[in-house]
């Protein structure tokens, strides 16, 4: 029997997709945010996505966590999760396989984030230039290849392209 | 190995990007070339600068254009957006394509977006110079403000040097701490909260082990420095026109605020200035900056003729 407001009281076991496990409690909105699943959805017409908040859980408490049914999340979007959520793991599933991806800080970010300066010329509409960041992983900031602005981990959520 | 190895094609977009030795060759070559004046003429004859300002300049684009042409260069492009094809939407990437197609040697840009010359360097495989891009850097200007600097002291290791003014949009004072970050200075950041030095800026400072503290006002540290740097508030560059109207006048610099300043004392200003440097100033021998001014045009030359291998 399953325990109470358990994982496996609330959801059933999904064939394929992708588990993200270990999110803290309450902040699985952030981790859509970035991952742009509301995006998805409407493009996906057969994915499904089910978020599970206040999980409870041996190691964190409190967990949440998120099912994408017949979806595999990139692991460099996975990678740009962990910026901020350093203790998340990934679940991929096929044919109810299950494999782990342990999410890790990447050297270099592309495409994926806004410069945080407004002047740059990655923000620039209608130059062909792609945003690129360098990590500096001690410091926990991200840095504009073009203009050199810095961007908190903490703050990559809120500058995710849309 | 060739004496331009270091240089030989290579752009120039941030003083983030180059070593101590390579701003002292360019230094030295400016130095050679005031000891031979003339010696450098007609050194890169027959090769094309493109000059693309898409934000206005007088004194940058002068100073590159009197340089290529004291080279031999002949001289393309435009030095404003008016009257160019950008008043039509045309792209930076673009106008750099159809430069390249004119047999451009080397591009000299100015714009308005920060990071555009890196991106113009990434696009291009003709050589870039940044005469400035947006209130990121200015890292030509850097290498004149280090020769003005040695010229006064021959040396730059040991000084304290304040950089006082807009320091947040003034893209001259963080290319030249970025510069200095390479020698043995204490670096004191003058300005009010609202124009503090940039985090990228005091992060790289800090990573190389710079000391660089801050100051709201100059009167703190007056006695102390060496060089006083001064900027110009960036008008154009503070999005909050009252912020601007705080600012603005706050931090001039005339003969009463160094009344504790060292006789020794250098005073720097890239220029155009507005308020912030009184030429009550100009005849003391505090004034560095004609000096400074004056060094722009050598310096370009030097250093355009070590990126494209000239004689001389």
């Amino acid at each position: 029997m399953p325990e109470a407001g358990s994982e496996r009281m609330l959801v059933s076991r999904i064939e394929e997709g992708t588990v993200i496990d270990h999110i803290p409690d309450w902040r699985a909105d952030t981790v859509s945010r970035v991952l742009r699943l509301d995006k998805l959805a409407r493009m996906q017409a057969d994915v499904s996505v089910v978020i599970l908040q206040n999980v409870a859980s041996k190691h964190l408490g409190r967990k949440d966590i998120i099912k994408i049914d017949r979806w595999h999340v990139d692991e460099k979007d996975a990678d740009i999760l962990c910026l901020v959520f350093p203790d998340i793991t990934v679940n991929y599933i096929d044919e109810g396989k299950v494999s782990k991806y342990i999410p890790k800080v990447p050297d270099a970010i592309e495409g994926r984030i806004r410069c945080p300066e407004l002047n740059c010329i990655s923000n620039t509409e209608r130059e062909p230039v792609t945003p690129r960041f360098a990590t500096l992983k001690k410091e926990r900031l991200l840095q504009c290849h073009y203009c050199d602005a810095l961007l908190a981990f903490d703050s990559v959520p809120e500058h995710v392209r849309s | 190995m060739s004496p331009n190895a270091d240089f030989l094609g290579r752009d120039v977009v941030s003083a983030r990007d180059f070593k101590r030795d390579q701003f002292e060759q360019v230094i030295q070559g400016v130095e050679d070339l005031e000891k031979r004046r003339g010696s450098l003429d007609g050194a890169l004859k027959g090769k094309l600068a493109a000059l693309l300002f898409f934000e206005p300049s007088t004194r940058t684009y002068s100073s590159f254009q009197i340089a290529a042409e004291k080279l031999g260069m002949r001289v393309s492009g435009f030095a404003g957006p008016t009257g160019s094809s950008i008043t039509k939407g045309e792209t930076l990437h673009d106008t750099l394509r159809m430069f390249e197609g004119y047999g451009a040697d080397v591009f000299v840009i100015r714009h308005s977006k920060m990071g555009a010359a890196r991106f113009a360097a990434e696009i291009s495989d003709t050589p870039v110079i940044s005469a400035g891009d947006g209130s990121r850097e200015h890292p030509t200007q850097a290498m004149v403000d280090l020769y003005a600097i040695r010229k006064a002291f021959g040396r730059v290791d040991g000084l304290k040097v304040g950089m006082l003014g807009d320091l947040r949009y003034g893209r001259t004072s963080s290319s030249l701490a970025y510069a200095l970050s390479n020698f043995d200075v204490d670096i004191t950041f003058i300005a009010p909260d609202a124009l503090q030095m940039r985090p990228e800026v005091t992060q790289l400072l800090k990573q190389r082990g710079v000391t660089a503290k801050k100051e709201s006002a100059l009167k703190n540290v007056a006695g102390e420095l060496d060089v006083l740097y001064v900027t110009r508030i960036q008008k154009e560059r503070i999005p909050d026109p009252t912020e601007y109207e705080k600012v603005k006048g706050m931090y001039e610099v005339n003969l009463e605020a160094l009344r504790e300043a060292k006789p020794s004392l250098k005073v720097l200003h890239p220029l155009p200035r507005v308020d912030e440097l009184s030429t009550d100033i100009d005849d003391t021998n505090y004034a560095q900056y004609f000096v400074q001014a004056a060094g722009g045009l050598p310096l370009r030359m030097v250093l355009l003729n070590l990126i494209l291998g000239g004689v001389g």
